[in-house]
């Protein structure tokens, strides 16, 4: 029997229906699982206590204040804008310096290009927790001698991660990319390196910068480990640790608990939407979450 | 003068001059920050390893604590990184040698200033050792007095020329300036086109060997003042007999491995066969060798054995689930199916959560309450709330007292709340698993499916023999990830862990961490850190090896 002539008989379309039918099945169980964690935490997040200790589904009614009361009386007002300054400054810096640098690799010609190149590359093998005690003492160190305090302020959370090779990497391969014949072409006009890779480069390079965009957000939303080291007050707090802390002491307000889980996950979730398709790229490529 | 340095500054070589002061001007902040935070780390961490380091620095202890971590595997860690450089040394010498054969050159020549370079080198890390305890105790020194740019200027100057720093920084200085001297007057004796490559690969060779030869030598020692110690105190030295039943059983794994390699590439039965069972032979030899482990890492420190068996249990239990379950989604996916944007962006979503959130949600689904929703759940079917996050005791010991047997400890498996932890991992990784598999699935040429199709292939066997193996990179990257992932799992646990589940859930790194901010133990913490290293590299060394080899490239 010739596979088109099999194709149209009835006992094959039934089995046809029933694979696909189980095929749905599967996806839909998987999807259910996937998202019944986010609706039960929403869910939880607009009950009474009472309720929320229970053990209910879904609440009597939805109790909006609860976010108010997290918002405001369990200090996650302060810890969102913390986690948003301490974004903006890592961002910022690292951006820079990963442009600059990346500009060298790609574009210019010096000694030990390569080696130092290497060198750099080879660090991305080392685990955290080598790192961790070293930087701490350093960090320590670096806020007795100097005028302005590292333990609890910006630079501590944000100056270790402003040199980041991945970000250099990744910016080197898309500047290498650009063709020389702009370059060559602009330096007959007289452009510096500077004019060329503020004029040329740099409008070409969204992609690459959104995705460095998008790593460094998620990066410092997830931070745990070394903001529970160098914060030990409430005025640099990010939100990770402050969710942390706030569900490790005060165990017993499970709504609340939710409420402030919402807070955290919403600009992260409001991100993906928006840039839904750059952003899954740009986890995948790196391989990497904290 | 002036005026000539102007010339040259504007002219021809001027601009070459000025373009790589440029581009190192351009460099320096980001090579800054990653030398501060990245890679001078990684040698003060060697040093803080060596001495008892309680938030403050005490006195220098050897290798004290990696011995009080794995016991005799300590003294191997640092005979296999002596190795590791004795072979960079080689490595580099080759490179040498073979390039000066290529071009019929004399590649011994530029062994001088070479040399020269990579003892100073060496120096240079000597004057770095011998600064720090300087500079750090300017901190202690800034106490209690008015903190100004000036008054640290004073105390740094003061750390930079104390006589024995001063000493240290003129050998370094001047081996290295000797160094230089010899490349240019060799270089203008006999100019060749590669005499820097020569230079710094002799240099390279010359540095790793000294640090090898020296590194055995510390090691060497440290097992002698270990032995002595235990004689002294009427204990028997085993350390010896561990390190050579281990080293040996390692070999025989080395060449049973190679004896397979050479049987697979043999062309007659009898030959596979033979070759086969040798290799099987010493397999069991080396294993019964290597069996010494497990007792000697166990007479380490019980925590992070059991950190270590946590950590085992935990990759067991999430690696091959998550990339199961990744895998016949995707595949699902491919298919010509609605909706497929709206299931990938569903199941990527617990992949994107920040992690101290999802895992708190999972901390109270999973909590050991009954009125907890998975309690509640299971309620449904009739069975009993468990307590889940807050159970210490093994799974097949709980299903073993269901069915009214006793099990022994060693076959208690991992806890119950260990178990709540792999669920968590698995729900958050499968969605990146699947996303990568997708993209793996989108790579493999159709004409390679429909030309199996006409052959009549079934559609199992077009998964089987057809998908499977072109998806086998894909595979390979995503259980590598995911292995060394599980070696650094920490956000997740340090959130879900409960005390009353007591140390079950604490994995590798888990158990440094706290080493480190609860107990303080600096020292001993970052010698902990570096067997998790050893450990990584030695995973990705035998995943390389293993699986790199099976790996199907088209």
């Amino acid at each position: 029997m010739s596979a088109v002539a099999r194709k149209s008989t009835p006992n094959y379309r039934l089995r046809r229906g029933l694979l696909r039918g189980l095929l749905y099945t599967i996806l839909i169980v998987g999807g259910i699982i996937a998202i019944v964690p986010f609706l039960w935490m929403i869910s939880t997040s607009l009950m009474t206590l009472g309720e929320a200790i229970s053990g209910r589904f879904l609440p009597q009614v939805p109790q909006w204040h609860n976010y108010i009361v997290a918002w405001r009386e369990a200090d996650f007002s302060e810890y969102f804008l913390n986690s948003v300054e301490i974004t903006l400054i890592t961002l910022g810096g690292e951006l820079f310096f990963s442009i600059l640098a990346a500009y060298a690799f790609a574009r210019m010609k010096f000694p030990g290009r390569d080696l130092i190149f290497m060198v750099l590359l080879s660090t991305m093998m080392i685990p955290g927790m080598v790192l961790m005690i070293p930087n701490f003492l350093t960090v320590t160190w670096l806020g007795r001698v100097s005028p302005i305090k590292w333990i609890n302020n910006w630079p501590a959370l944000t100056i270790p991660f402003m040199g980041n090779i991945f970000s250099i990497f990744l910016l080197r391969q898309f500047f290498a990319q650009i063709p020389d014949d702009l370059f060559d072409a602009a330096q007959i006009d007289g452009a510096s390196h500077w004019q060329f890779l503020r004029h040329v480069v740099l409008p070409l390079s969204k992609a690459p910068i959104m995705v460095i965009m998008v790593l460094s957000f998620i990066g410092s939303w997830n931070a745990l480990a070394w903001p529970l080291l160098v914060t030990n007050e409430p005025t640099w707090r990010p939100i990770a640790v402050g969710l942390f802390q706030f569900v490790d002491e005060a165990g017993s307000e499970l709504n609340l608990q939710m409420a402030g889980a919402v807070i955290t996950i919403l600009p992260i979730l409001a991100l993906y939407f928006l840039t839904q398709k750059q952003f899954t790229e740009s986890i995948a490529r790196s391989g990497m979450k904290g | 003068m002036h005026a000539k340095f102007l010339a040259a500054w504007h002219g021809k070589t001027g601009r070459k001059w000025r373009e790589y002061l440029t581009a190192y001007l351009m460099l320096a902040p980001s090579v800054t920050l990653i030398f501060v935070f990245g890679i001078f780390p990684v040698l003060f961490a060697v040093y803080v390893s060596l001495h008892r380091w309680r938030i403050r620095m005490g006195k220098f202890v050897g290798l004290a604590h990696y011995v009080r971590a794995v016991e005799s595997l300590g003294f191997l860690l640092f005979f296999a990184a002596a190795l590791g450089m004795g072979w960079a040394a080689w490595r580099a010498l080759r490179q040498v040698f073979s390039r000066a054969r290529e071009h019929e050159e004399s590649p011994w020549w530029w062994g001088a200033p070479g040399g020269l370079l990579g003892v100073g080198g060496l120096l240079w890390v000597r004057y770095g050792v011998i600064l720090l305890p300087g500079v750090l105790g300017i901190a202690n020194k800034a106490v209690g007095v008015k903190r100004s740019p000036g008054l640290f200027r004073k105390l740094l100057w003061e750390a930079l020329v104390a006589p024995h720093v001063l000493a240290a920084l003129a050998w370094a200085l001047g081996l290295t300036l000797a160094g230089a001297l010899a490349w240019w007057v060799l270089y203008r004796r006999q100019p060749s086109a590669r005499h820097s490559t020569y230079i710094l690969q002799w240099g390279e060779g010359v540095f790793f060997l000294l640090a090898g030869v020296i590194t055995a030598w510390f090691t060497y020692r440290q097992l002698q003042l270990n032995i002595q110690k235990a004689v002294e105190e009427g204990r028997p030295p085993t350390i010896a007999t561990h390190l050579v039943l281990i080293t040996m059983g390692l070999m025989l794994f080395f060449a049973a491995w190679k004896l397979w390699q050479s049987a697979v590439a043999s062309a007659s039965d009898k030959g596979f066969a033979f070759k086969g069972l040798a290799a099987l032979f010493l397999l069991v030899a080396g294993w019964i060798f290597v069996a010494e482990l497990p007792p000697v890492i166990e007479a380490g420190d019980p925590d992070l054995w059991r950190g270590l068996v946590v950590t085992v249990y935990y990759a067991v239990g999430t690696v091959p689930f998550q990339l199961g379950i990744a895998l016949v989604l995707s595949y699902l996916l491919f298919q010509n199916i609605r909706g497929r944007e709206f299931f990938r962006v569903l199941y990527f979503m617990p992949y994107i959560t920040p992690t101290v959130a999802s895992a708190a949600v999972f901390r109270l689904l999973f909590i050991g309450h009954p009125s907890g929703l998975v309690n509640r759940f299971l309620r449904l079917f009739g069975i009993a709330p468990l307590k889940w996050l807050w159970e210490p005791r093994g799974v097949f010991a709980l299903l073993a007292d269901g069915l009214g047997v006793h099990l022994p400890s060693w076959a208690a498996g991992p806890s119950l709340a260990l178990v709540v932890i792999m669920i968590y991992s698995i729900w958050t990784y499968v969605g990146y698993d699947t996303v990568i598999y997708l993209a793996g699935l989108g790579n493999i040429p159709n004409e390679i499916n429909e030309a199996a199709e006409i052959d009549g292939a079934s559609r199992w066997q077009i998964f089987r023999h057809i998908t499977l193996p072109l998806l086998s990179p894909t595979t390979y990257f995503l259980s590598l990830i995911a292995i060394i992932g599980t070696f650094k799992a920490f956000n997740h646990i340090y959130v879900m862990r409960e005390t009353e589940a007591l140390k079950t859930v604490n994995t590798f790194s888990v158990v440094i961490f706290d080493t480190f901010f609860t107990d303080t133990r600096y020292g001993y913490a970052s010698a902990m850190a570096f067997v998790l290293f050893a450990i990584i590299l030695s995973l990705t060394y035998i995943n390389n090896k293993v699986q790199g080899s099976r790996v199907f490239y088209q």
